[in-house]
């Protein structure tokens, strides 16, 4: 059973769209990333997972339960961080988590203090007086202080700084350890690679592909750049299966290739090679391959 | 004070609170003080009334007998426009800020992740803007009393505690109906704007349908009417006007609990 299964999900705000048949499963255990830009319906799905708003038409589970139905119930169990987080300004953050603590029906006080400690978080100092990223942290130790089964997390690294950034992927990893779930929506590619075991994709309302981040890598396009000894002919490699964006000067060939860069190697191989240069895809890359509708169209975005 | 919604929202409202205490505790020893010169010349006030016109009269001061007595002077220079409407600006305040306040200062996701269902929020908000409107009314009640021994004003208790509950059942009505438009749509000038308008509009109705005849029918359609058309001052609260009042605020109640169950909440 997915922790987080919608069908058919949809959320139109008057005629606006929100998001647009979205078939998602997040299984338990696992990060998954849920990547888009600004505006592409992420915050929609999370809000509409967390029963704030109502699906125009489709339903969505977490937990197997119904998100219109047992809301209540899936809120106990969830840790959630706004997309667009607003905090009582005239209290501190200690108070915060105090309030949120109690709703909760209460929370190990030392969970609270061990995620300050951890995030270098000082609970003492009023909402207001906190910088964006300092009350970001009040937000996370929020989500994470009564351990819950399943994360949610509307854009969580933004506006902390690298090394709590790291910190969070350290407490994201520990949640993932120890068998709990996390669904987190990012526009920061590397982020994504660097916590998630796999990506959803969501561009302007609809899913348009869910994949392992390692398949991901694999079917990216990739830069390759050849120095060869004398100046070569741009038609060796022109015409060659799956490359494209062919530029020869001066001996360098440089040329953006799908899948495998076999066809281009062995063309090569009939100069003299000096020097390879293959250039890993950015998850950058591989966003704007899927993200622009078209590969060709992809290959142009790539400098 | 952190342990639920209800305490917390008191809480918010602690420093509030206690400045309109001393707003009306100071407007109560006020009027009280002045009230020594009225008495002595009771006789001249009445004349200067008779005098004005008739609508004016009525529609300022209202129409309550001799101004010299205890109950006509306090009717008119405190409970028929000054009190009722600070009771408005106060639960007109607290049932927008309830649920529209939080959805604009964006809070609102926040709360509403934890396991509450949200009819609880609303509640649990409703009975802090009941308590804090008690308060205001126990307050003012207390300054009045004080202030009647300080000057010897001969006034019961009992009844000095009708019209202030009068009041609160008042407020909490046009309070109730800031928070149900909350409810509705988050958002706190829409709340405000409905909520004052009504109770200006029901002012006004209550006050002129006393002397222009064309109003008369309309009369019973006004809150007003039912906080002091029976003048609880010297007669006490009227049941039925009390049922009115509180029918009211619990019917805006549920129409706020149902609305703001069915729809989107804004990031």
């Amino acid at each position: 059973m997915n922790v987080i299964e919608t069908t058919g999900l949809t959320k139109y705000y008057g005629k606006a769209r929100g998001v647009i048949d979205l078939d998602l499963g997040i299984q338990q255990g696992e990060v998954f990333g849920y990547l888009g830009p600004n505006g592409a319906g992420k915050t929609t799905t999370i809000r509409t997972l967390l029963d704030f708003i109502r699906p125009t038409r489709g339903q969505a589970t977490i937990f197997g339960l119904d998100t219109r139905q047992r809301s209540r119930e899936i809120r106990q169990r969830v840790g959630y961080l706004p997309g667009e987080l607003a905090l009582y300004d005239k209290m501190t953050g200690a108070e915060v988590l105090r309030y949120m603590a109690y709703l909760r029906g209460g929370v190990e006080w030392k969970h609270v203090e061990g995620l300050a400690a951890r995030l270098s978080c000082d609970l003492s100092r009023p909402i207001r007086t906190l910088s964006h990223g300092n009350k970001q942290k009040v937000g996370l130790i929020q989500a994470f202080m009564h351990q819950p089964e399943l994360l949610v997390l509307d854009e969580p690294t933004i506006g902390l700084d690298p090394l709590v950034q790291q910190e969070f992927y350290r407490l994201i990893a520990e949640t993932k350890a120890e068998g709990r779930t996390v669904f987190l929506s990012s526009h920061i590619l590397p982020e994504v690679e660097r916590v998630c075991d796999r990506v959803g994709i969501i561009r302007e309302g609809r899913l348009i592909a869910v994949e392992d981040v390692a398949t991901l890598k694999a079917r990216a396009l990739r830069r390759l750049e050849i120095h060869f000894a004398a100046p070569v002919p741009q038609e060796a490699f022109a015409r060659l299966e799956g490359v494209r964006d062919v530029t020869v000067d001066n001996g360098v060939m440089r040329c953006t290739i799908v899948g495998t860069v076999d066809a281009v190697i062995k063309a090569a191989a009939q100069y003299t090679v000096v020097n390879v240069i293959s250039h890993e895809p950015s998850l950058e890359e591989i966003f704007l391959a899927y993200y622009s509708g078209g590969e060709s169209h992809a290959a142009q975005c790539i400098p | 004070m952190l342990r639920n919604v209800f305490l917390k929202t008191l809480r918010d409202q602690r420093r509030a609170l206690l400045w309109w205490a001393v707003g009306i505790v100071g407007l109560a020893f006020y009027l009280a003080l002045l009230y020594p010169s009225i008495r002595d010349n009771a006789a001249t006030y009445d004349r200067i009334l008779k005098a004005m016109p008739e609508t004016l009269a009525k529609t300022m001061i209202g129409d309550f007998g001799s101004y010299g007595s205890p109950e006509g002077y306090l009717n008119s220079s405190l409970f028929f426009m000054a009190a009722p409407l600070l009771f408005l600006i106060y639960a007109i305040s607290v049932g927008s800020g309830a649920i529209a306040g939080e959805e604009e200062q964006g809070t609102l996701d926040l709360l509403l992740s934890n396991p509450l269902p949200r009819w609880r929020v609303v509640v649990e908000k409703f009975v802090a803007l009941v308590i804090g409107t008690l308060f205001l009314a126990l307050v003012q009640w207390l300054g009045l009393i004080v202030g009647a021994v300080a000057v010897n004003m001969q006034i019961s208790s009992g009844r000095l505690a009708e019209i202030n509950l009068s009041c609160a059942l008042l407020g909490l009505a046009i309070g109730t109906l800031a928070l149900a438009v909350g409810c509705l749509r988050g958002d706190r000038s829409l709340s405000v704007g409905v909520a004052s308008t009504v109770g200006v509009a029901a002012y006004f109705l209550n006050s002129l349908a006393a002397s222009v005849k064309s109003l008369e029918p309309y009369r019973k359609l006004s809150f007003f009417y039912y906080f002091i058309g029976a003048d609880p001052l010297k007669n006490g609260l009227d049941a039925g006007h009390v049922a009115v009042l509180v029918g009211v605020t619990l019917v805006l109640l549920a129409v706020a609990l149902v609305v703001f169950e069915r729809r989107d909440v804004a990031v």
